[in-house]
């Protein structure tokens, strides 16, 4: 178990591209932005979710730090917090947990009231909420849909984060009502065979993989210029 | 999965494990070293040269007949010195405490290029003890054949001497050395090839490229765990707030609990 002050040092370290915006790393993301915008050009909002293979593959950190560089853009953005088994985001910005989408999909409380700020321009944030026991048919309600169609109004991006695709069903769930997904990909530590079974899932799932990003990559030659042109 | 060889992606390999190559190489190569100049005993070799010439005395006309008989001689005499007649005798005058056959292993007999002279090198672990086989052999050999063959047809031309500082035949450390090198290089390279189709994660963008056929939208580099924080995040008193403030709606919303927990 993490204590409170470990979560408390990996804070900013996740959040790079808030605490560091001249960073390598928040440079990438922006790249990332920008490919993704690329990707989905006639879309007035953009309904992305994030999933990777197996866990740990570093979902929840580019998922947050791509709604900060989304916001960044000064567009509205929402991040929404789908891993409702194993939740992060209230860690990674220390908020509570208490009502979030598990509500929403329970059609508790309305989507205006659930939603936190998140102290950065445009970003807004929405919790797992409880932690509910059948989080895959909660999904499959319609009420989904419904709060997806609410979000839109206000928000001109909204980012899922999901569980890990070959683990759990949600992510092909959410995959199939997001405008895109996004494969992240843990450089040297996701297996070849994983990433081809989660591309297969999402075939299933009828997602449109927008593409994949690849994280911890290591550092090379290739890019040096980043740093160099800030400095 | 992987069916064609690309060189390019081996020599990234082989880059990439550059100090794994080096380290086995090198390793083979001390062990090499270690091993010739320690653990192997050295091997001194003495070579006599006797001359054989048939019918010297009885005919002075030599005819190229003459010299194919001797050298259809010399045949003989090649198996005639290694065999246990003369060894025996070898043995037993100079009281090595060996057989026969491993006499023979440590004693080569060659003619020079269809010469008459016969050179008989013998393998031994001391350069006094290779001489005095080498020249006893020899000599027994001398002796023996005009008792054999009824003739006096064999000289020794010239005799083993032990040199001031012999140098041993075996082992040629430098040479082992460089076998080491190259049988450590090549296990070094087998090391690489056998991690690199080991490894199955995917490690570079032209792996998702190829194998998944997605596209990639970026890239993003391990953060440097000592990265300075250019801009304090300054979240948490606001969000604090903001915090306390919800769970009032938070109550209220949760007034009834979602499901069971688990």
């Amino acid at each position: 178990m993490r204590t409170a002050n470990k979560t408390k040092r990996l804070m900013p370290r996740k959040l790079v591209a808030r605490t560091n915006p001249h960073s390598i790393a928040a440079e990438q993301y922006r790249t990332i932005r920008t490919n993704i915008n690329f990707s989905t050009p006639d879309l007035h909002s953009r309904v992305i979710l994030f999933t990777s293979a197996a866990k740990e593959e570093g979902k929840s950190t580019t998922a947050a730090n791509m709604a900060i560089v989304f916001a960044e853009t000064g567009k509205k953005v929402l991040l929404i917090d789908a891993d409702m088994r194993r939740p992060t985001l209230y860690r990674t910005f220390q908020l509570g947990n208490n009502t979030g989408l598990s509500n929403l999909l329970l059609r508790k409380g309305s989507l205006k009231q659930s939603v936190k700020v998140s102290g950065i321009a445009n970003l807004d944030l929405l919790m797992s909420g409880q932690i509910p026991p059948n989080p895959a048919e909660l999904l499959e309600a319609d009420a989904l849909d419904e709060l997806i169609a609410e979000m839109r109004e206000t928000y001109d991006y909204i980012l899922f984060d999901s569980p890990p695709i070959l683990s759990v069903t949600d992510s092909k769930i959410l995959a199939n009502r997001c405008d895109g997904t996004v494969l992240v990909v843990n450089t040297g530590k996701s297996e070849k065979i994983s990433v081809e079974k989660a591309r297969d899932s999402l075939a299933t799932a009828k997602a449109l993989i927008l593409g994949v990003v690849l994280n911890n990559y290591p550092m090379n030659k290739e890019n040096y210029y980043y740093h160099n042109y800030n400095e | 999965m992987e069916s064609t060889f690309n060189l390019n992606k081996f020599l990234k390999a082989m880059q990439k494990r550059k100090a794994l190559i080096i380290f086995v190489t090198l390793a083979f190569v001390v062990f090499s070293a270690v091993a010739s100049y320690t653990l192997i005993k050295p091997v001194y070799k003495a070579t006599t040269q006797i001359l054989i010439n048939q019918n010297t005395a009885i005919n002075q006309d030599f005819t190229s007949l003459d010299i194919d008989t001797n050298l259809q001689l010399i045949g003989t005499y090649n198996v005639i010195i290694k065999s246990p007649a003369i060894l025996t005798t070898v043995i037993e005058k100079l009281q090595l405490d060996e057989t026969v056959q491993s006499l023979t292993d440590r004693i080569t007999v060659n003619n020079i290029e269809s010469s008459q002279v016969v050179t008989l090198s013998v393998e031994d672990s001391s350069m006094k003890g290779a001489v005095l086989v080498a020249n006893t052999t020899a000599q027994v050999f001398q002796e023996e054949i005009q008792r054999m063959m009824k003739v006096d047809n064999v000289s020794i031309l010239a005799a083993a001497e032990t040199t001031a500082n012999p140098n041993p035949i075996r082992p040629d450390p430098i040479f082992n050395m460089v076998i080491g090198a190259i049988v450590g290089l090549a296990f070094g390279v087998g090391i690489t090839l056998i991690l690199e189709q080991l490894n199955t994660t995917v490690r570079s963008e032209e792996d998702i490229e190829e194998m998944a056929g997605l596209q990639i939208l970026g890239v993003v580099s391990q953060v440097d765990s000592n990265l300075k924080m250019e801009k304090p995040l300054n979240l948490t008193t606001r969000l604090e707030k903001d915090h306390y403030a919800d769970s009032e709606q938070d109550k209220k919303v949760n007034a009834a609990k979602i499901g069971g927990s688990y």
